[in-house]
């Protein structure tokens, strides 16, 4: 039998494996910039969040880290989390409560962290890192059962593409993940979608994969 | 309330004296995962917190727990023909059991439903009954009928969740009534009464206080959660809209709202959480709704004054379970005793709940006692007064220190093809000491209750 989702409830879960991979891909970034900032480049936190259209100052690597995940600019990762988790609340239905529970854990993190006056330290990251781990393992098991997870999975793919791009990664690794958006709006829709990705500059690649969600999710009814 | 010396409860107390009190915080974390939060507006602004909790559990026997369930059967039943008769033949008002001002006057009785009789004739699905232990005579007290949306149900569950997990010893050693099947009651209500289609539960959406629970729940039950834009009312069938645009058809719907708000075109126009056209669809008898419509004359603070004889009038039995003792100043005799008895009466407004318009005559002044006497004459029919219950203290685990707080219990009635209750419920206690007002909504906090053996 066909899932039954609301338009609200997919578009949460879309959001969901949006911000929850750029949270994880963020933090495996300022992770590398943090190793580099402490006697390799200075400057290596600047030029990664120039990706995000951010100009970040800081005095050294901790700091780096406290205003890279916390600072007042549009990349902050409490307020990404804090996303995450009202996207969660609201497809609460659909998630199973490991899922949940480990979501709430990941911003009550978040929030701690930031309400207290230390400052963030590589043990933070690797304990977020590893409790995103734990969401992705336990949203991957509801996976085998539920089809309401392929919003999850879109949404992760979709960012996955998105960060690659704008970080300058390699564009076969994206290509790669674009077949796989294919795929699983193929199954979504029943529309198949052969575009050649190869002759498509990054700019427009962006564009049409933010838009893949559009033509999957509708508040309209079809059909009487 | 939990007397050392009885046996369930010295059971809990041995094993409790061996567990590792620094767990408590682990408890308290635990719980967080849950985030049965509630919301609520204060100063204009969105405020969401959890709801203070105790670990130390209520204990009632299973002995005890089977009376009480009995008198919870046979209240629910008697209600639910109540409000069935009243809404069709309404042959108790012309026998003259209840006066047909209390009824016709009430604000939960809706004229519009005469004559119409939902699925299955059942109209109280979920009930909350609240109810206090009476230190005079050891026996439980019926303090109000909750027969239109009553919540709270989350709360024990998530809290049985998180002891079961930290504190498992209890439930290795003892026998306690497993609580989980509650939502099975509910999924099996909605199924019974399903008038062909998918079962969903509305809500008001993501800012009304109680909507963790109703998330949660859904989640429980298997239902889809939907807010009213998601639904749609074409041809007098409801369909719920599917992310793709498809539209299915909604046999039953568990709604978390209150009649006022339900369809914008049948009651309040204003209304921006209601789906329109759910009532012209039900009065079709195409989509269950639970509770029913209307229910609100039945948990009336005025019509529980006859709930007992409802008992006698439907079901020709004596109540298992009293109301407190109550008096009605619509009848002379009541409103005399009222004016001579005030000072240690607790006067309540039957269009308030959720502990607010209660007055507890032995903490006013003369001069509000006088105004009080005052405007009773003047709307008899708003008030009913009550002696006032010296109900059992819970202990509680507040502060690394075990004290006395007021604490009542909510117990939960479904009704399907069965009348189940559930063998749990929520018990709620002051957090300040001699407060009688045990509300969430007035700074209460809630245990989780184990039915023993």
């Amino acid at each position: 039998m066909e899932e039954l989702l609301t338009a609200n409830s997919a578009t949460s879960l879309y959001w969901l494996g949006r911000y929850l991979e750029r949270v994880e891909a963020t933090l495996m970034e300022v992770s590398i910039a943090y190793d580099n900032i402490i006697d390799v480049d200075k400057n290596a936190g600047v030029a990664l969040y120039k990706n995000f259209d951010v100009d970040l100052s800081y005095s050294n690597a901790l700091d780096f880290l406290n205003i890279a995940l916390l600072g007042e600019h549009n990349a902050n990762l409490k307020n990404i989390v804090v996303q995450i988790r009202e996207n969660a609340i609201i497809s609460r239905t659909q998630l199973g409560e490991d899922s949940f529970g480990e979501i709430i854990e990941l911003h009550t993190l978040f929030k701690n962290v930031s309400l207290a006056t230390s400052y963030i330290d590589y043990k933070f990251i690797d304990n977020a890192l590893s409790l995103i781990s734990e969401i992705w393992g336990s949203l991957s098991k509801r996976q085998q059962r539920k089809q309401s997870n392929s919003f999850i999975i879109l949404g992760k793919l979709v960012e996955e593409v998105d960060f690659h791009l704008r970080l300058d990664k390699e564009k076969v690794l994206s290509l790669v993940i674009l077949e796989e958006i294919d795929i699983i709006v193929e199954k979504l829709t029943n529309i198949t979608e052969s575009k050649d990705y190869k002759e498509i500059d990054k700019h427009e690649i962006v564009s049409l994969v933010n838009a893949k969600i559009d033509m999957i999710v509708t508040d309209e009814i079809s059909s009487i | 309330m939990l007397d050392k010396s009885s046996d369930v409860q010295s059971k809990f107390w041995e094993i409790f004296s061996k567990q590792d009190r620094k767990k408590v915080e682990e408890f308290k974390t635990y719980m967080d995962k849950f985030a049965i939060n509630f919301n609520l507006y204060q100063d204009g602004n969105f405020i969401e917190q959890s709801l203070p909790f105790d670990i130390i559990p209520r204990i009632i026997s299973k002995s005890e727990f089977s009376k009480m369930e009995k008198g919870l059967v046979q209240r629910i039943t008697a209600l639910n023909l109540f409000l069935e008769d009243l809404y069709t033949d309404a042959k108790i008002v012309k026998a003259g059991i209840v006066p047909e001002e209390f009824v016709y006057e009430a604000k939960g009785y809706l004229k519009e439903f005469a004559g119409f009789s939902p699925s299955k004739k059942i109209r109280t699905h979920i009930n909350g009954i609240d109810l206090v232990k009476d230190t005079k005579n050891d026996e439980w007290v019926i303090l109000e009928d909750n027969l239109r949306v009553p919540s709270g149900a989350s709360y024990p569950l998530s809290i049985r969740d998180t002891y079961r997990k930290i504190y498992p010893d209890f439930f290795e050693q003892l026998k306690i009534e497993p609580i989980k099947q509650y939502p099975s009651y509910i999924a099996d209500s909605m199924n019974y009464v399903n008038c062909g289609g998918i079962n969903v539960v509305l809500t008001p959406g993501r800012f009304n206080s109680a909507y963790y629970e109703h998330s949660y729940l859904a989640e429980k039950i298997g239902a889809q959660l939907v807010r009213a834009s998601e639904l749609c009312v074409i041809d007098k069938k409801v369909y719920f809209k599917n992310y793709n645009g498809k539209k299915i058809r909604v046999g039953s719907v568990y709604r978390r709202l209150d009649d006022d708000f339900l369809d914008p075109t049948f009651f309040n126009p204003e209304s921006l959480i209601g789906v329109p056209g759910i009532i012209d669809a039900y009065l079709s008898g195409n989509v269950a709704i639970m509770n029913a419509p209307g229910n609100g004359v039945a948990d009336d603070k005025g019509i529980y004054y006859f709930v007992p004889k409802m008992i006698q009038y439907y079901l020709n039995e004596e109540p298992i379970l009293q109301n407190a003792p109550t008096y009605l100043p619509y009848f002379k005799e009541d409103m005399d005793y009222i004016f001579n008895n005030i000072e240690k009466l607790v006067i309540k407004d039957v269009a308030e709940a959720g502990g607010y318009g209660v007055s507890f005559g032995h903490s006013m002044s003369k001069t509000q006692l006088e105004d009080m006497k005052t405007i009773i004459a003047a709307h008899p029919r708003r008030f009913i007064a009550q002696e006032l219950i010296e109900f059992y203290d819970e202990k509680c685990y507040l502060h690394n220190e075990l004290k006395e707080r007021k604490a009542d219990f909510r117990a939960y009635v479904v009704v399907g093809e069965d009348v189940k209750v559930w063998q749990c419920g929520l018990t709620r206690y002051a957090l300040e000491a001699g407060n009688y007002l045990v509300n969430s909504s007035q700074g209460g906090g809630f245990k989780d209750t184990w039915v023993m053996e």
